[in-house]
């Protein structure tokens, strides 16, 4: 007996009583199982009905041998022997069964037989006096008597495998931090596990209603929650999303909703589902999302070394300018007839120029500057032009030729910055595979296009050494480098940039010498959205 | 700049032909103004191809040339220059701050190399060695 509860206890055989008919026995032993109580009691309320219908004959419950029941009765039970194969059929085809002496090995032997069949008990009859079988009252009482105690095992054993699933259910919905819901769209009742209560910071005793809910959503979410109700409402459909919760001493949470859609005999639109509270995942993505910032911008700030050439070159153009106009513009204001025009001319030059400067550096503070991660919507050509016009002097100075082959391409969400240093990182390195190049042009093509995949492709391809076809994906573990002054985190960081815009960051040789590096990122179309509230449709996101 | 001195420049500048190659629009538009205040007749080109397929290039008495240029290189076209004998005195004039750059300009012939910005006295001192 598997789930038999722990205070069982073994019952004493019972004195006699006497003057019960069968149906008498009957309506006892039915009422006393509806009264409920523990199963020992019961029993031992049933034995001493069985007595007292029996007088003359000795009665017990013999139970198979269970955790929970007394030691040494279970020790017992492991003693005995099977002998013989009495009482076979009974036990097979675990039936009520009738034994005519409690004290005989039979009896003994048939109790072991009934452990090995999992029996939840067996009943047996002692006839104190001369051996005889029992008689046909005696035979149909026993037989009731063994009906009803059976249903009330099994009762008892139902309810305590109920109690124990509930428990266990309870446990598993507070460790995963997920309680589980109906929700009826036509009435709107809602129905709620204890930790959905404790995840909504409710008394399990409020009432819950879509207005008690909506007090709980964040602010910035109720109209996507109202949103997502009215759209579920209408008809039968399986959602998800995630959105916050606001807390009254204003902690945020998060929690992420999943429910599918049935309708119940009389058509009604019935929700089951399940709420967890992700609060901690979501902070922890925070978290990560910081530390990949501050590496991101280490790795940023590294490559400005290897930029400062090309940044003073950028800068020095403009001020060669400025000089040079505030100058002309001097010499045509101090001569005998100024000309004016020609200074007004030169001045506007000198603005021009003095912009030219001003940009540069605001290129600079945007790429270089410590701020966290932005996510908007961007042009990828623009972003990638920026950066070529950073890097230009130092690819001049690499005698690089650089070749552009940009396709129109529609937004990409991202954050600009991180996408630009992935942009200079591969710039930078072909540049850099083809610094030993004599023997043939040192060209350089960076290539946007829309792959076939509908997502959004950079390509640069160089003409340099390439690498060893087995390195292929050490390239990109952090700290692997094939130059000597590298701190190899540039392709690591790069990949972890692309992999947080949901897309990918690869390289291959070329056919001829050199190697092409790409990455490919959904477009702003494509991109599920990172955060705030996301609607599914039948496992498709809206 | 002093009378005597924008007379000394003039007299100096007046009928040579300077011609300025820089890929640099600034450059060109600024230089030209610049150096016409002193009375030189200034040419400017965007390319080394272009200055070479102009008809400016036995008429260059002396040539402000960049160094680092999309296609031909000012030292690409130092060495052209030097292969078709043509002696033209070159003033570099360059973005770059490589510190190896002047010492190596110098030594292939140039006159001067001038880091941007510099100034026009610079500019000027230049043209005076070059022209001498």
């Amino acid at each position: 007996m598997k789930n038999l509860d722990a205070s069982v206890r073994i019952p004493e055989p019972l004195t006699v009583w006497s003057g019960f008919g069968t149906a008498q026995v009957g309506t006892m032993i039915s009422r006393l199982i509806r009264l409920g109580g523990p199963l020992s009691v019961l029993l031992k309320d049933l034995c001493g009905l069985l007595d007292a219908a029996l007088p003359g004959h000795r009665n017990s419950v013999l139970l198979p041998m269970t955790p929970g029941l007394p030691r040494a009765y279970n020790e017992f039970l492991q003693r005995r022997q099977v002998i013989g194969d009495e009482w076979p059929g009974k036990a097979r085809d675990q039936s009520e069964a009738l034994v005519s002496d409690v004290m005989s090995d039979t009896v003994r032997a048939s109790n072991v037989l009934a452990l090995a069949q999992s029996l939840p008990a067996c009943y047996s009859l002692t006839n104190r006096g001369e051996a005889r079988g029992p008689s046909s009252f005696n035979t149909a009482l026993v037989l009731q008597f063994a009906h009803m105690a059976g249903v009330a095992v099994a009762r008892v054993r139902s309810d305590e495998a109920l109690k124990r699933s509930a428990a266990f259910l309870a446990e598993v919905q507070r460790v995963s931090s997920t309680g589980s819901f109906s929700w009826c769209a036509a009435t709107d009742e809602i129905t709620w596990s204890e930790e959905i209560y404790r995840i909504f910071e409710l008394h399990p005793e409020v009432p819950v209603t879509l207005e008690l809910i909506r007090t709980r959503v964040h602010p910035e979410d109720v109209p996507l929650f109202h949103k997502m109700i009215e759209r579920v409402r209408g008809y039968c459909s399986d959602f998800e999303c995630e959105h916050r919760l606001q807390m009254p001493n204003h902690t945020t949470k998060y929690v992420h909703v999943v429910a599918h859609g049935n309708r119940d005999r009389d058509g009604g639109l019935e929700y089951i589902g399940a709420i967890q509270d992700v609060t901690q995942r979501r902070l922890l993505e925070e978290t990560l999302g910081k530390l990949r910032s501050e590496l991101a911008h280490v790795a940023r700030v590294s490559s400005l070394g290897a930029l400062s050439a090309s940044i003073a070159h950028e800068v020095n153009q403009p001020l060669a300018g400025i000089i040079a106009n505030a100058s002309t513009c001097l010499k045509m204001l101090a001569a005998d007839s100024p000309d004016l025009e020609g200074a007004r001319e030169t001045a506007r030059r000198t603005i021009r120029d003095g912009e030219r400067a001003c940009d540069v550096v605001i290129r600079l503070r945007m790429l270089f500057g410590k701020k966290g991660a932005k996510t908007e919507s961007l042009d990828l050509n623009s972003a990638a032009r920026e950066v070529i016009a950073l890097s230009s002097g130092e690819l001049r100075r690499r005698r690089v030729n650089l070749r552009q082959e940009f396709e129109d391409l529609p937004p990409v969400i991202g954050d600009r910055v991180q996408l630009q240093q992935v942009i200079l990182n591969l710039l930078l390195n072909a540049s850099e595979a083809m610094s030993g190049v004599e023997d043939r042009s040192r060209q350089l093509v960076i290539r946007t296009e829309l792959d076939e995949s509908e997502q959004v492709r950079l390509s640069v391809e160089d003409a340099g050494v390439g690498f060893e076809r087995q390195d292929v994906e050490r390239l990109f573990e952090a700290f692997y480098t094939t130059k000597s002054g590298g701190m190899g985190i540039g392709l690591s960081v790069s990949r972890s940039i692309i992999e947080s815009h949901q897309g990918r960051l690869w390289a291959e040789l070329n056919h001829g010498p050199g190697a092409t590096f790409s990455f490919s990122i959904p477009t702003a179309a494509g991109t599920a959205q990172p955060t705030g509230m996301v609607l599914t449709h039948c496992g498709r996101i809206l | 700049m002093t009378g005597e001195a924008r007379s000394e420049k003039f007299v100096m500048a007046r009928g040579l032909l300077v011609s300025i190659v820089d890929d640099d629009v600034s450059m060109r538009e600024s230089l030209p103004d610049l150096l016409r205040q002193s009375g030189f007749e200034i040419k400017a080109f965007s390319s080394a191809e272009e200055f070479l397929a102009s008809n400016c290039v036995s008429q260059t008495k002396c040539l402000i040339l960049d160094i680092a240029m999309p296609g031909m290189s000012g030292l690409d076209l130092q060495q052209e220059l030097k292969r078709r004998g043509l002696g033209i005195p070159i003033v570099f004039i360059t973005a770059c701050t490589d510190e190896n750059l002047r010492p190596d300009v110098l030594a292939q012939g140039a006159v001067e190399c001038l880091v941007k910005p510099f100034s026009e006295r610079a500019l000027l001192d230049a043209l005076k060695a070059a022209l001498k």
